[in-house]
């Protein structure tokens, strides 16, 4: 009986869930939208798989050398050359003034021993493209010394990346995973407008005209919003590794308990916005409130270290924090359970989770729902 | 024994006292049907009577059965249709049904249900979809999943048209025949006339009075008012008047141009009368009606209150 009637509850709300289109938008879309916009945005001059720089080079009296250094720094991947041809010493350097190339290489006007110039913007003096093409040309500009020396290079640089895990991390990492923790996290604050509205509606009044056990109600509406977190995490993960490049490192069990923890929590919040909203957009007001105010201080988008440091302070007690903190150690840094600081999160999460459901609890018994009207 | 036995029902939301004190007892098979005006106390004494609130006073027996003591049994043997319809909106008609049903032990098949509602052919419609006479029947629908003895049906029709309303009174009637108990809210006059074996009027959250609609009737005045418009004008109607006026049985006479209001009695001799005295004078009568007393003036009599849809 029991069981049967957990069956259709469940069967029903998925149903409910998955029919409702604000709930593909706010809960599958938005989340993708938010993160491929953050990772576009901020992702592109962090990662060094997209580099590009655009160069344009000087070649006033060809030569055998220039000719030779000129095909090399065609050869060179990294590097577009805004116009195939040389062009002048002057459209050169009027380019790098108006930053339409970032680099301007000026080859050398005999053969033999020569300088071979580089023209940048003072203002990209110290930045990592700069660093970038002066690197690249010093190795073409190597290269072609062994060549002419006829000599073959003894040494090389073979670079392994020996670092551990947690050094490991890049944006598009540190973002994805915000972001898998800011989905779940709205996923539960919002949620539970569903409350308000079956309230408001006199659908909870309907059901207790049944023997139906309101128990078994709320147990299924909350297992149908852990799978839609699942649902979250996958096409998240899925859009940052394929799209992005983002790298994982998974502790499952680290993982599975992060994610749950947090999901329970913030569906508490979010039962007790339901406890003393009359109206749905009361609630949608609020959650967007605490969303709002938890989305920036909480690690999701920037380190929090970024943050002011009188304002650290803050993100100390956000159980985002905790969450976002919880779900990166299950996803990128593969913490195990036997992480104290991981511990301390949770901890201090379900502080907030059953503060919550107690002081919900408390509003909802104080108030019959038939008395709300 | 009565099904449900109501005895000195109150209750107050603060300083509202929505229900002051109701009492009645509804029969095996019976349409027994509630009526009163918005704020008489009809649906907080339904909800009441459905376990919904707890009375502040008062005693709700369903046979041997109480709130309380048998919860449980009670909802397994009720079936109740709130005012608001409360339906799942991204549910279809025939999920909503199979929902509700798994919540009892015994249930009707679906496709009777969808067959007495007459909604076989919305049955994978999306709630939201339907239109409110379809929702209406939904909810009459579930109300009647667990196959249930007695059924409440809270202002079953309100906010529906003509056509949807009359669907609504074919199912109600269909419950009938089938044995089932059902207690009626209404705003209708001319509905409870229609459905109802007893009809229980409350004013003020007290039970104005209870009985059959004929008996109720029959209790009025036995005054008739008859119109009557003359086709010749108004001094035939003047003349017309004079000769009422002179009958003992005519109570009042209202004249407006050609037309007249005429109180009496004996509504069949004042009107040999008064067809006597225009056949002889030629004159043409062109519209006639006696007005049927109603539940309406029941109400208005008992309450001394206009009656309000």
């Amino acid at each position: 009986m029991a069981f049967k009637q957990f069956s259709s509850m469940f069967s029903a709300q998925v149903k409910m869930m998955f029919r409702e289109k604000q709930v593909w938008f706010w809960n599958i879309f938005f989340p993708v939208i938010l993160m491929v916009l953050f990772m576009i945005i901020f992702g592109g001059g962090m990662s060094s798989d997209g580099f590009q720089a655009k160069i344009a080079v000087v070649d006033e009296k060809p030569n055998a050398s220039s000719a030779m250094l000129m095909e090399s720094l065609k050869g060179v991947p990294l590097l577009t050359l805004k116009d195939e041809a040389p062009v002048t010493l002057e459209q050169g350097e009027e380019w790098v003034k108006e930053k339409d190339i970032d680099a301007l290489i000026v080859l050398p006007a005999q053969e033999g021993a020569a300088e071979i110039g580089l023209l940048i913007n003072m203002e990209r003096e110290g930045g990592a493209t700069t660093q970038a093409v002066a690197g690249i040309l010093d190795q073409v500009v190597q290269g072609m010394n062994f060549a002419v020396l006829g000599a073959e290079p003894q040494y090389s640089v073979a670079m392994k990346s020996i670092t551990s895990a947690s050094d490991d991390i890049s944006y598009q990492d540190f973002l994805l995973t915000g972001m898998i923790g800011l989905a779940i996290a709205q996923g539960g604050l919002f949620g539970m407008v569903d409350q308000v509205d079956m309230r408001k509606r006199g659908l909870l009044k309907r059901l207790h005209m049944t023997p139906a056990r309101m128990d078994l109600f709320g147990l299924s509406g909350m297992i149908v919003r852990l799978m839609l977190g699942i649902v979250q995490i996958v096409l998240l993960t899925l859009v940052g590794v394929i799209g992005f490049g983002a790298n994982l490192h998974i502790n499952p069990l680290t993982l599975l308990i992060a994610f749950f923890g947090g999901a329970l929590v913030f569906n508490a919040m979010g039962y007790l916005i339901s406890s003393f909203s009359k109206t749905m957009e009361a609630y949608m007001g609020i959650a967007n409130i605490i969303s709002m105010l938890m989305m920036f201080l909480s690690g999701v988008f920037f380190p929090v270290e970024t943050l002011p440091e009188w304002l650290q302070v803050v993100p100390k007690v956000l159980p985002l924090t905790y969450f976002v903190e919880g779900m990166r150690d299950g996803m990128i840094y593969a913490t195990d359970i036997f992480s104290a600081d991981f511990w301390i999160g949770i901890g201090l999460m379900a502080i907030w989770g059953i503060a919550s459901f107690v002081l919900a609890a408390q509003l909802y018994k104080s108030k019959s729902i038939s008395s709300v009207r | 024994m009565p099904v449900l036995k109501v005895s000195g029902l109150k209750k107050s939301f603060g300083t509202v006292h929505a229900v002051r004190d109701i009492s009645f007892a509804v029969e095996g098979g019976e349409i027994f049907t509630i009526i009163g005006p918005n704020g008489a106390g009809k649906t907080t004494t339904l909800e009441m009577i459905e376990g919904l609130l707890p009375p502040d006073s008062g005693e709700i027996a369903f046979g041997d059965l109480k709130w309380g003591r048998n919860t449980e049994q009670i909802k397994m043997e009720i079936g109740v249709q709130p005012q608001s319809s409360a339906l799942f909106d991204l549910l279809t008609v025939e999920e909503t049904l199979k929902l509700f049903a798994t919540f009892f032990t015994r249930t009707k098949p679906v496709d009777e249900v969808l067959e007495m509602v007459n909604l076989t052919e919305q049955r994978n419609r999306h709630v939201r979809k339907l239109s409110g006479g379809q929702k209406q029947r939904l909810a009459i629908g579930l109300a009647m999943i667990n196959d249930p003895g007695i059924i409440f049906l809270d202002e079953p029709t309100t906010g529906l048209d003509p056509q949807a309303r009359r669907n609504i009174w074919d199912i109600i009637l269909k419950l009938k025949e089938i044995g089932k108990t059902t207690i009626l809210t209404t705003h209708y006059m001319e509905e409870a006339e229609k459905l109802s074996d007893r009809v229980c009027i409350v004013d003020q959250g007290r039970v104005i009075t209870l009985d059959t609609p004929a008996a109720l009737i029959d209790r009025l005045t036995s005054e008739r008012e008859v119109r009557l418009t003359l086709t010749d004008g108004e001094a035939a109607a003047l003349a017309t008047e004079q000769t009422a006026s002179e009958l003992d049985t005519v109570t009042k006479i209202i004249r407006e141009g050609s037309s007249l209001q005429v109180w009496t009695t004996h509504p069949e001799n004042t009107l040999y009368s008064l067809f006597g005295f225009t056949k002889e004078n030629g004159y043409r009568v062109e519209q006639i009606s006696i007005r049927e007393m109603s539940l309406e003036d029941v109400f208005i009599a008992f309450t001394g209150k206009e009656w309000r849809d």
